[in-house]
């Protein structure tokens, strides 16, 4: 009697996914205009839908996860989880992503940069003493409690120390645990994800209260693996504490005898993971006057270790925005993470543009009296 | 239940050299992991494996792709956003699927003519916005809009959230270029709003699914823009109800722009996903909306509110402002997604019954579910008479799905019954094949398909679709 009962073909799972994750997408399309990399191609496979139907073929065995077009699109994908916010059948994307490069970036197969990085990440005394010659915030010992704590990022100590000097001015006396890792959002991310949730474990163990962090990543890691009630995002925890107790007196941010224009990059996990984009726009809005840059929610094309494995794909994904930055005429261009950070200083320095990319934490401390 | 992977024919090499050298190499897909991701749509539980995926750029490539198809007798797929709901892109013959996604120019929006000539891979909002940017207004909104493209809007003469005012596709298409299989590029109609020049190809190609030709580009007509639009909710007991209130307004004399209704269990799905504050508890939801002056359409949303309070509704609340009243269509935009969070399958219909039968249908669709004991959620287009029933199941859950088909067997008997039809805007495709004949009669069928074979002789345009 069926139309679809002797053609639909059933697919038998071998396990490899989640399958209450896999099973949530429709194939509606309602991700596709929010991806970058669909929007760059127009083509299915490099959109939300296409990949999630490879994952499902992967799953079923209909395609070996070492497939040329498997490959290819699990690490073209950004990862920037655009997809997720816009998705109405809540598909969590994200946890699919990860599940995906476990297969696809597992043993030889892992790019030699991602494998780099990984191994770099886990030692710790390593990465304190990168952050010491730099001069990052000086820890203060062992954890003491379980009150805030300030999470020193790996990849922020080494690249922007002055992000978490300028936290402990804004806070002053926040303790900064000693003995911190990598919270591994960076392995999970790219192939490790077993080690990226120990890490995370260990860094919850290290840092017992509420770990404040500078970095969207890190922050929506952290939540997945330890719960949303371990972790502050910086913004978040500003506007909550500083509408609790007194604020400190800030003064607008000036340059050349004006307030700053300034815009704001969101952190893509930030915002698609966590869902914080009102704070950090409110902070900026406190000190200067706050221009939205039309694509600040859209990926810039750093997405963790997306920049130094595919350079001209991250460049491409973030030239559109850089021409919307020049035509803003804006003083400062406001990030809130580092990985975000890095990629727009060397796009924006590599264009020659006079907009200086800052922290929030940085031009907040701008506002600081001195 | 099979578990095998319908299969295609297979494509010689000379026939895929030739593909190549017509759109170049990058725009011919043929390894398994490249052509997945074309191997369905938005129909749940329909696959096949395409033997390639050719992506052109021009109608030119287009028109020799279809000629060295009608030539060596490969199937071809015509395939837009992928949006589609009857399997109507899915190459269960094998063969070539078409995708017309790269081609995507706005070549024109007039305010003087009141028309927009655009390629077809161009989607329905790059349109609306394309038009809104003149002032103009391109009226044809179905849900998928951020996704469907104008190409597969006219090949399934797609509805929207504003179809009871303003029509669907077919009122705005004015003309249209397209490659038969056969590889003639033909034009029909043009840039009037009055041609009888001939057979009305235009119309008949429109809701043609892709199976009498390539559509390669698009004129439609627009509207000026209304100066304002807003909506308001109004929760009702039961959806029979709110079906009720939707024929009061209309016997009252107003033809709003919309009329959208939601049972309970798509009330939630929706909230889940939107945050809007709808009431949970409320057995349905009718949104309803109208655009024009500032003074009319406060008077046509007070008009409508009065006629849901007679009609029992049990609370009502107008959106504030039009950022309200966008949210709101956002969120009925998105009831079909946001229904898989009850299930992963969601097997849609799309039933449409003369109006004044819409609360009756309602009823008949609420005791049949009971009946054969799914899950089955209702949200619909309520002033165009057109309902969405959705059953849910579980993937594995084979018992499920068979009742599921045998609810909607049903459910398809009964529209018949009340004067109505099996599909109002989404397609007969392959999923709604075998209740065509019900519908047309043998007569019409057999009609249809000498219309098919006069434009398609070898048989090659979307095979075993609508009409084949
Ligand atoms: C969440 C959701 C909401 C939806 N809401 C609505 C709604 O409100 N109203 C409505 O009517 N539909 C709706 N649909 C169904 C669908 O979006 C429409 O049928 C839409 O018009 C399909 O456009 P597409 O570009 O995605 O075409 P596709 O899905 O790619 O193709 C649709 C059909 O047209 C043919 N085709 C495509 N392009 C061409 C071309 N250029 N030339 C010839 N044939 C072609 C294909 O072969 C196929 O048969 C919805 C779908 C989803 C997933
Ligand atoms: S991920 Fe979500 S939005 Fe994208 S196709 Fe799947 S269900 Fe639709
Ligand atoms: S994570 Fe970003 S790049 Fe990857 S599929 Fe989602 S939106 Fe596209």
């Amino acid at each position: 009697m069926t139309a679809s009962q002797d053609r639909a073909p059933v697919d038998v799972s071998l396990g490899l996914f989640d399958q209450d994750l896999l099973a949530a997408c429709i194939s509606c399309g309602f991700c596709l205009p929010a991806c970058p990399t669909y929007q760059l191609t127009l083509d299915e496979r490099s959109s939300p839908r296409g990949r999630i139907t490879l994952m499902r073929a992967v799953d079923s065995g209909r395609l070996p996860a070492d497939d040329p077009t498997v490959l290819e699109q699990s690490s073209y994908c950004l990862g920037c989880r655009a997809c997720e916010p816009v998705c109405p059948a809540g598909v969590q994307y994200g946890a699919l992503l990860e599940q995906w490069r476990d297969l696809t970036w597992s043993g030889a197969r892992t790019p030699p940069v991602a494998a780099a990085l990984r191994a770099g990440m886990r030692m710790t005394p390593a990465l304190a003493a990168a952050g010491r010659v730099r001069g990052a915030a000086r820890t203060t010992g062992r954890a003491r409690g379980d009150g805030v704590q300030l999470m020193l990022g790996c990849v922020e100590r080494s690249l922007f120390p002055g992000v978490s000097q300028a936290v402990t001015r804004l806070l002053p006396g926040i303790e900064v645990p000693s003995g911190q890792g990598c919270c591994g959002a960076l392995h999970a991310h790219s192939g490790g994800s077993t080690e990226g949730h120990h890490l995370a474990e260990r860094l919850g163990e290290a840092l017992p209260g509420t770990i404040l962090t500078t970095a969207g990543g890190c922050a929506a890691h952290l939540v997945n693996v330890l719960g949303r009630d371990r972790v502050h995002e910086l913004s978040e925890h500003l506007v909550d504490v500083w509408s609790a107790s007194e604020a400190p007196a800030l003064t607008d941010v000036r340059v050349g005898g004006r307030r700053a224009r300034v815009a704001l990059q969101d952190s893509c996990h930030l915002r698609n993971g966590l869902g914080t984009s009102a704070q950090p726009r409110d902070l900026v809005a406190r000190v200067a006057d706050y221009v939205e840059l039309p694509s600040a929610g859209a990926c810039c094309g750093g997405a963790g270790t997306y920049s130094l494995l595919r350079p001209d794909d991250a460049a491409a994904v973030v030239a559109p925005k850089l021409d919307e930055v020049e035509s803003l005429d804006l003083d400062y261009l406001v990030v809130v993470n580092p990985v975000c950070q890095r990629q727009l200083v060397t796009a924006l320095r590599r264009r020659g543009s006079r907009v200086r990319v800052v922290h929030l934490a940085e031009l907040l401390a701008l506002a600081l009296p001195t | 239940m099979s578990t095998s992977v319908v299969r295609g024919v297979g494509l010689t090499p000379e026939i895929l050299d030739r593909l190549r050298e017509i759109v170049g190499a990058e725009h011919v897909l043929t390894t398994d992991g490249d052509v997945e991701p074309f191997s369905r749509d938005a129909t749940p539980l329909f696959r096949a494996r395409p033997d390639a995926v050719v992506l052109p750029a021009t109608t030119a490539e287009v028109a020799d792709v279809l000629r060295l198809a009608t030539e060596t007798g490969t199937p071809v797929v015509p395939r837009g956003g992928g949006s589609n709901l009857a399997a109507g892109t899915v190459a269960e013959r094998g063969g070539i699927v078409l995708v017309l996604t790269r081609m995507t120019v706005v070549q024109e929006v007039s305010a003087d003519e009141l028309l927009a000539v655009v390629q077809a891979g161009v989607t329905t909002s790059t349109l609306a916005d394309a038009a809104s940017a003149r002032g103009l207004l391109y009226p044809p909104d179905p849900g998928s809009r951020t996704v469907s493209t104008v190409g597969g809007n006219v090949a399934t003469c797609a509805g929207g959230l504003r179809g009871l005012k303003y029509g669907v596709t077919r009122n705005y298409v004015l003309g249209l270029e397209v490659v038969l299989p056969t590889g003639e590029v033909i034009r029909t109609g043009g840039r009037l709003w009055k041609d009888v020049a001939g057979y009305d190809l235009t119309r008949l190609l429109t809701g043609s699914e892709g199976t009498l030709g390539v559509i390669t580009e698009v004129t439609v007509g627009l509207l000026p823009m209304p100066e304002t639009s807003r909506t308001g909710i109004a929760y009702f007991d039961s959806l029979a109800d709110a079906g009720r209130a939707v024929t009061a307004i209309i016997a009252g004399g107003t033809l709003p722009a919309t009329l959208e209704f939601l049972d309970r269990a798509c009330i939630g799905a929706v909230e889940d996903f939107a945050h809007l504050g709808l009431d949970r508890d409320a057995g349905a939801l009718l949104l309803f909306g109208d655009d024009g002056s500032p003074r009319d359409v406060v008077e046509s949303l007070d008009r409508m509110a009065a006629a849901c309070t007679a009609n029992g509704a049990r609370g009502i609340e107008l959106a504030t402002d039009v950022a309200g009243s966008e949210d709101l269509l956002a969120a009925r935009r998105c009831s079909l997604p946001a229904l898989s969070r009850l299930a992963p399958v969601t097997m849609l219909e799309d039933v449409t019954v003369p109006r004044p039968q819409i609360a009756r249908m309602v009823d008949d669709i609420e005791e049949i579910a009971r009946r054969h004991d799914v899950v089955c959620a209702t949200f619909g287009h309520a002033g165009d008479g057109n309902l969405h029933p959705t059953i849910v199941f579980d993937a594995d859950d084979h018992d499920a799905r068979r009742r599921a088909e045998a609810a909607f067997d049903e459910v398809f008997g009964r529209a018949i019954a009340l004067g109505g039809t099996i599909t109002g805007e989404h397609g007969v495709g392959a999923a709604k094949l075998p209740w065509l004949a019900q519908r047309l009669g043998a007569d019409q069928l057999a009609l249809l398909r000498r219309v098919k074979a006069a434009f398609d002789p070898a048989g090659i345009l979307n095979p075993g679709k609508l009409g084949s």
